[in-house]
């Protein structure tokens, strides 16, 4: 049997090649994801005060209906239109003697006269008309925001401690999109009522569980979403101690409204 | 490489495993390529210069300059045997031993096929380790996927959040096993398939070559 060439030396020379093309792939690889860009963050969600953003007339884009309520109850402004002064006179057709002349003198004269006290009478009219307008707009726009249960995506500014208001809205908001991240059970239809207090600057002072649902792992997610959301809570409106009532389910958070 | 470094130590055991398979199995695809174009070459060239020649003793002596191809080794083989069949018959008183005794030119056969099949095996070295790549690595890169995933749900249950950017993480680092498994079986099965042809392609050529050995020493036993 003729002896043939030796084939280790070639797998070895092939197994130095092998592992220098690996090293280089690598390398690649690394450098590759240098280049590319980090991890996806998730992004910050920012709550924009609605209410009280900048507005050239405090009716202009109001979001409820209260807004079109106070359009239709503003008094209508006056007519334009001359009322003459004695609606019940007919119309007296023009006589062509000079008579006539001299008498439509006289009425041209009355009726100068008649209308600037007429403009006068306006002017007043408009001006009552205008003031009260804008009492009642100013009173509307009060009543509105003291009302309970209008504006959700605004700022409170209502009294806090009352259910659905905009505050308690606006945490109930905060506790949402944090237990979307947090939420976690291992039982069915699990449900947890929680009692938040919130101090005049925006902690958690206490909370209290007014129901368990049993499911320890639900408990916690409940429990990190209110830590998490607490992180960035504005002060309660009227530096009042704000004490709300939540549920929180699988499905979502809502209000426990007396 | 993050994704490497912050997987668990059964992820990174079954990484390094299938970069290993990766390693040696390139290394095994590159030998075999240079090995079999050199055969196929070579080949083609002695069976240019077995067809010119005359006589066995003259390719005898030059057959060392194609030393890569099997042709050579069977040649070798064949032209041993047959030497040792007629130096065994000369010594006899009956000169035309060969001629008449079909029994020498078995002999060279059975040393034929003998060569043939060790070529073969020669040939055939290695590329098993090619099929046992391309098919076992996806299942092992699936195996540590399966337990990166255990693990990350472990996590997730421990921290008790069900986010993205919880839940991502874990699953991209199991992911990345199956990955590396697929990369170190597809151009393994692919070169092990090329390798077969390219194999089966020689073993036909060296049948050939056998069958016209055996030819041309029977006809000039014939011719004696």
């Amino acid at each position: 049997m003729t002896a043939r060439p030796d084939t280790g030396t070639g797998l070895g020379v092939s197994f130095i090649f092998s592992t220098v093309i690996h090293l280089a792939v690598f390398l690649l690889v690394i450098w590759w994801g240098r280049l590319a860009p980090e991890n996806m963050r998730l992004q910050e969600t920012y709550y924009v005060d609605v209410v009280n953003l900048p507005a050239a007339d405090p009716r202009a884009g109001s979001p409820t209906q209260k807004g079109d309520d106070l359009e239709q109850a503003a008094p209508t402004p006056p007519p334009s239109v001359p009322v003459p002064e004695n609606p019940m006179s007919l119309p007296v057709p023009p006589k062509p003697d000079a008579r006539a002349k001299t008498t439509r003198t006289s009425k041209e004269n009355e009726a100068t006269s008649d209308s600037t006290s007429f403009a006068e009478r306006m002017a007043k009219l408009e001006r009552k008309a205008e003031a009260r307008h804008a009492e009642e707009a100013l009173a509307g726009l009060q009543k509105k925001v003291k009302s309970s249960g209008s504006g959700r995506s605004g700022m409170p500014t209502g009294s806090g401690t009352q259910g659905g208001s905009d505050y308690t809205a606006y945490i109930q908001s905060r506790l949402k999109d944090a237990f979307r991240e947090t939420i976690s059970y291992s039982s069915k239809n699990p449900e947890v009522m929680v009692r938040i207090f919130i101090d005049t600057d925006g902690r958690i002072v206490r909370r209290k569980t007014e129901r368990s649902s049993g499911d320890p792992t639900f408990e916690i997610a409940v429990q990190r979403a209110i830590d998490l959301a607490s992180e960035k809570f504005p002060p309660p409106p009227n530096h009042k101690v704000f004490e709300g009532v939540f549920i929180f389910r699988p499905q979502g958070i809502s209000q426990n409204k007396p | 490489m993050a994704l490497f470094l912050s997987a668990g130590i059964v992820v990174k055991l079954v990484l390094g495993l299938l970069i290993f398979f990766s390693v040696v199995s390139w290394a095994i695809i590159l030998f075999k390529l240079f090995q079999i174009h050199r055969a196929n070459s070579e080949s083609e060239r002695f069976m240019d210069f077995f067809w010119k020649s005359k006589r066995f003793d003259a390719i005898a002596s030059q057959v060392d300059r194609f030393a890569n191809t099997p042709l050579t080794v069977l040649f070798n083989e064949g032209y041993g045997e047959l030497k040792r069949v007629v130096e065994g018959g000369s010594g006899r008183s009956d000169s035309s031993v060969l001629s008449t005794d079909l029994g020498g030119i078995e002999n060279v056969s059975r040393a034929l096929r003998r060569a043939t099949n060790s070529e073969i095996t020669r040939l055939e070295k290695y590329t098993t380790f090619l099929a046992t790549t391309g098919s076992t690595s996806p299942f092992i890169g699936l195996f540590g996927t399966v337990w990166g995933i255990m693990t990350a749900f472990e996590g997730i249950g421990k921290t008790g959040s069900a986010s993205l950017a919880v839940v991502a993480p874990g699953i991209a680092e199991a992911l990345i096993a199956t990955a590396i498994g697929l990369v170190a079986a597809i151009p393994a099965v692919m070169a092990y398939n090329h390798f077969q042809h390219k194999i089966r392609v020689l073993i036909k050529g060296m049948d050939s070559f056998s069958t016209e050995f055996l030819n041309i020493v029977q006809r000039n036993i014939a011719g004696k």
